[in-house]
């Protein structure tokens, strides 16, 4: 015997967390715009990553790739702690106990929300140990020039800091089509940085998406 | 609020509104009254038309596992209280844009089945609790949600 009551909680109705209108809220005579718990949210304009691109690339040269992975990574980590939180509050559950299909959908719905692009988790290569995610409309991606090679390190690093904690293993994300270079979206491939290396070597080879899955896959 | 009176209300600067467009206005107004009653019907009802639903639910469908049954009923829930919300402000939009797709994913596929027969048993508990023009205020809305959530 089902009851009716008890699958409603305080009154309320779980849906979709991040459901824009819900969820961008704001003190807007005070300057702020606020997610639904009052966490404080930012529009960043593109010329500023744009600009972060620069000057970090001028400062630092080559290691303005591991400096934007490591960055991504520390934001990764404190994202996915805030993530869990606000989906164990308002789901009334642990995330251990959630479908992995409601977990995905609503990492789906919070990048949409946040303007950070599309994203798709795609599951398909998990037994061969590979986690494969693909964005569009990244704003990592967008102020880049013409690239020759992935370049959203920021977003690899943000990827394989949440899949790590989530998985509770030391994954790293490596991208293999990007935006950037013309392509229709990101893809990032997560897996043990043993496991990713043929990738790895694959990009520093200038290799393309398939190219570089024959070798995963093989 | 109904999409054309938000519009209306966003031009304020550029003209003032045609004979038209109060028109639209007065007709939304002279609803309210309807809109507030089927409103309360629906609010204060919710637990008893859903538990009813739950009651012949189970028998209906002997081999589905209880938590896709209540994961449907949670789903209906929802629309009822989207559907509510849409008729007070004439906003089927909320529905649409703010719910189903999201349910719809959630929900996936295998799911549909359990609908059709919660949307069955649910219309047979609405039409014990409205009258006609109540009725013609849920109807569109109750049409789009199963025309997401079944077909």
């Amino acid at each position: 015997m089902i009851s009716v009551a008890d699958l409603i909680q305080d009154s309320r109705v779980p849906g979709n967390y991040f459901e824009y209108r819900s969820y961008v809220r704001g003190e807007l005579e005070m300057g702020l715009l606020e997610n639904r718990r009052g966490d404080r949210l930012l529009a960043v304009p593109d010329t500023l990553i744009a600009a972060l691109y620069e000057g970090l690339a001028k400062e630092t040269g080559q290691a303005a790739r591991l400096v934007l992975f490591n960055c991504g990574k520390w934001w990764g980590k404190s994202f996915y702690s805030r993530f869990v939180e606000w989906l164990t509050e308002y789901y009334g559950m642990p995330v251990a106990d959630m479908e992995m299909q409601l977990f995905g959908l609503c990492l789906q719905e919070c990048w949409r929300t946040h303007g950070w692009g599309r994203f798709e988790l795609d599951i398909a290569h998990q037994e061969q140990g590979f986690l494969v995610v693909k964005t569009r409309n990244s704003p990592y991606a967008k102020p880049l020039p013409k690239m020759h090679r992935p370049s959203c390190h920021l977003e690899a690093g943000v990827l394989a800091s949440f899949f790590s904690r989530l998985s509770g293993r030391e994954l790293t994300a490596v991208q293999i089509a990007c935006e950037s270079m013309g392509a229709d979206r990101n893809e990032f491939v997560l897996g043990l940085p043993e496991r990713l290396k043929p990738a790895v070597a694959g990009v520093e080879e200038g290799l393309d998406r398939e190219a570089i899955w024959a070798r995963l896959l093989a | 609020m109904n999409r054309q009176l938000q519009e209306l209300i966003a031009r304020a600067e550029e003209r003032f509104l045609a004979d038209g467009d109060l028109k639209v206005l007065e007709s939304y107004v002279a609803s309210i009254p309807d809109r507030l009653e089927t409103y309360r019907i629906l609010r204060d009802r919710e637990l008893t038309m859903v538990q009813a639903v739950a009651d012949e639910l189970s028998p209906s469908l002997p081999g589905v596992a209880e938590a896709d049954l209540k994961k449907a009923l949670q789903g209906l829930l929802l629309v009822l209280r989207y559907c509510a919300m849409g008729i007070l402000t004439d906003d089927e939009g909320l529905l649409k844009q703010q719910l189903l797709g999201w349910l719809e994913q959630v929900s996936g596929p295998e799911a549909k089945k359990v609908n059709e027969v919660v949307y069955k048993l649910f219309n047979q508990q609405v039409r014990q609790h409205l009258n006609e023009t109540q009725m013609n205020l849920l109807q569109p809305f109750l049409t789009t949600a199963q025309v997401t959530l079944i077909y």
